[in-house]
């Protein structure tokens, strides 16, 4: 998946998705909590409005793959931002 | 179709598919019931359907229990699970179809407000012609490195920020300033990414490219803006963290008292703060999409909020109101030669950054060369060409801040400034120069006296023209019974026949920089909510100081869009009455929706305790209401 993926501090990598089907501003609440409950991740922002997904995670625990999947799982399609 | 591609459509409709299957069961139970009797069939297909489209909703709904987040969905699973175990399989079915295809439908609609930026973005082109090692390479656009050159072809677009160095072009900026007219380009002119070549081709030499472009920039912060919470968003959510958690109590409670589930239950599904919450948001985030595509930059819910109770709007003259392009209209000696007037007032001039100093030396340099007199000799400096005549140095010199400037040259004091300036010096204006001075002032110009060693040598009269569009912006905010204030630093006259000009309703005249700021305060202490429209460079103090500061001509400026709360992307003061009234059918739009929203409720609620509601009438109003909120909304779009 071509994500773009900016470089901020030594450890910590961030990356942005985009969800476009949110019905509710308690489902990205939902999939907000959802995405910190993956392995390395250390921060994360789901925004109803614009369906726009950042994450922060440290590189040398998370696996990228696993933050779609983690969507996929709320019931909702990622898409790369 | 083999089993892979099944399997990808199913994940990518998903919701499609399973409201669809939830739907026809809940229709084929719902009949076997109603015309053959075979009442267990039913109640098993029922069931079916309220499993199938409720499995997506319960885990969800878990998942809201286990993070402590009650939401809607944890109510649609109680009530729907309490419905099947009091045996009411049809409403069962019934609240989780018409959550699951209310959802859907929200979700897609949702869709278009959350793809009006991208499609902006998706006005840059992939790839880049550039020339590397010497010849034509064709390579991604975002890969392009600062400073190479990229080839534009006429009616292509323009893949990277940058500036001309060959080629000469109309380019249309739309994407980027919202302008429609396109704008002229040549040699050392900036253009966008995004932005559309429509005659010549052009050589760009890029200086941003990929996620580093005006283009992009501008769509970071429109979404941040969007993302933004507004005050009524805020208490809304606030509101809603208790209202969930408070309508399960009333269920509870009201089953305790009356012993009648479904009145319980019917609580929990018309309980659901759908359109409470996802109104205003809609509302917002499609005003911001819109003034985005129109080359307005909202800061925000909060500011747009703020911006929809606008009733005064105050301008700066210089550049706002005017095209900011002082030139010279007139020079007068009085007893010299205007040739001397014009030299030594820009000599005096020339270490000084105020725009009226650039009119006077640039006015100087345009004279003709013939006319040099002896105390100006030709330098052969880098500044100097054989028809521009150079402006030597001042030995030394002072700005008086808003008054005008004190130099010393060839062992003359030389003083060029205003009235205040030559009273605080006790020199003398005899009448007939007062007299002509007065005549400049009353046709709109600004004048300065040119005074050496103590007595008026001239005058020299300057002229900044009026944007065409200024008086019909004036007009169009006052129809829309908005007042409007001209503030500038010229004198009394001047700033009157420039109001009278434009049809302004009022003006303050002579203002220093910093009186600007006051006279806003001012306004605000009698109750006004005020806009202030300035360049966002020079005006940064008045612009913070408004309820409301609109920056003009942003685009390429950052500072301007950090003091601002409204940025036109362009010079293109028409913008102006189209963000107020954006601004306003906002505000009007959020009360819209709440109203709405509060008023379901209350006749959901009146009709639950009065029984006339039940379970499945009371969803499928529900969700009505929130499909009509982000309708109501999205009108903001097509505003």
């Amino acid at each position: 998946m071509a994500v773009r993926v900016l470089r901020r501090t030594v450890m910590n990598e961030t990356t942005q998705l985009r969800v476009m089907d949110f019905d509710c501003p308690t489902c990205a609440s939902t999939v907000e909590r959802a995405l910190s409950n993956v392995d390395g991740v250390q921060n994360v922002e789901v925004h109803y409005t614009t369906g726009r997904v950042e994450i922060e995670y440290d590189d040398d625990v998370a696996d990228p793959d696993a933050f779609a999947q983690a969507i996929e799982n709320q019931g909702y399609t990622p898409q790369p931002a | 179709m083999n089993a892979q591609t099944i399997t990808q459509y199913y994940r990518k409709n998903r919701k499609a598919i399973v409201t669809a299957s939830s739907g026809l069961l809940y229709g084929g139970g719902w009949s076997l019931g109603h015309f053959t009797g075979f009442d267990t069939a039913s109640a098993g297909i029922l069931i079916l359907a309220a499993i199938i489209g409720g499995y997506d909703i319960a885990k969800t709904a878990y998942y809201e229990v286990t993070n402590r987040t009650l939401g809607i969905k944890t109510l649609v699973t109680l009530a729907a699970i309490g419905a099947i175990v009091i045996g009411e399989y049809w409403e069962a079915a019934a609240v989780v179809f018409l959550f699951s295809l209310g959802s859907y439908l929200e979700g897609r609609t949702m869709r278009k407000t959350r793809t009006a930026l991208q499609e902006l973005l998706e006005m840059t082109p992939d790839t880049a012609t550039i020339r590397r090692d010497g010849d034509l390479q064709e390579v991604p656009a975002r890969d392009v490195e600062e400073g190479e050159v990229v080839i534009v072809k006429p009616g292509g677009k323009i893949p990277v920020d940058g500036s001309v160095v060959d080629g000469e072009s109309a380019v249309n900026q739309a994407p980027v300033t919202g302008e429609s007219a396109p704008v002229h380009k040549a040699d050392g002119d900036e253009v966008y990414a995004g932005t559309v070549n429509q005659e010549g081709a052009l050589e760009v030499r890029t200086t941003g490219a990929g996620s580093d472009t005006t283009l992009e920039r501008i769509i970071r912060r429109v979404e941040e803006a969007q993302e933004a919470q507004s005050p009524t968003e805020s208490l809304i959510d606030r509101f809603a963290k208790y209202y969930t958690p408070a309508v399960i109590v009333l269920a509870i409670g009201a089953y305790a008292v009356t012993q009648n589930a479904i009145l319980s239950l019917t609580l929990l599904v018309i309980g659901c703060p759908g359109a409470l919450v996802i109104g205003p948001p809609v509302s917002i985030v499609s005003a911001i999409g819109n003034a985005a595509r129109s080359g307005v930059l909202m800061k925000g819910g909060e500011h747009l909020e703020r911006a929809g109770k606008i009733d005064l709007v105050a301008f700066d003259k210089t550049g706002t109101l005017t095209k900011g392009e002082t030139t010279v209209a007139d020079v007068e000696g009085f007893g010299v030669d205007d040739d001397e007037v014009i030299s030594l007032a820009a000599t005096a001039e020339k270490k000084s950054e105020h725009h009226l100093a650039d009119a006077i030396v640039d006015a100087a340099r345009d004279r003709p060369t013939a006319a040099t007199d002896g105390g100006t000799a030709i330098a052969h400096s880098d500044a100097a060409s054989a028809e521009h005549r150079s402006v030597p140095d001042p030995d030394d010199f002072d700005v008086v801040a808003g008054k005008g400037v004190v130099a010393h040259t060839d062992g003359h004091e030389v003083v060029v400034g205003n009235r205040a300036l030559l009273d605080d010096r006790s020199i003398d204006i005899p009448d007939h120069i007062a007299e002509y001075v007065r005549g400049r002032e009353e046709r709109g110009e600004t004048v300065v006296h040119v005074v050496r060693d103590g007595s008026i040598i001239g005058v020299i009269a300057m002229r900044d023209e009026l944007r065409e569009a200024a008086p019909g912006v004036v007009a169009a905010l006052q129809d829309a019974g908005i007042e409007t204030v001209m503030l500038t630093g010229d004198n009394e006259r001047t700033a009157s026949a420039v109001a009278g000009e434009v049809g302004i309703d009022e003006y303050r005249a002579e203002l220093l920089p910093e009186d600007k700021q006051t006279v806003i305060e001012e306004y605000q202490a009698d109750g006004h909510v005020v806009a202030m429209v300035g360049d966002g460079i020079n005006d940064a103090p008045s612009l913070a100081t408004a309820d409301v500061g609109i920056a003009m001509g942003a685009a390429g400026t950052d500072t301007a869009i950090e003091t601002a709360d409204m940025a036109l992307m362009a010079d293109d003061l028409e913008r102006i009455p189209y963000a107020v009234a954006l601004s306003k059918a906002t505000r009007w739009n959020v009360l819209e929706n709440v109203g709405l929203a509060v008023l379901t409720v209350t006749v959901l609620l009146a009709g639950v305790l009065t029984s006339y509601v039940t379970l499945a009438a009371g969803m499928l109003v529900h969700e009505a209401s929130v499909l009509l909120v982000i309708l109501n909304g999205m009108r903001l779009l097509r505003h």
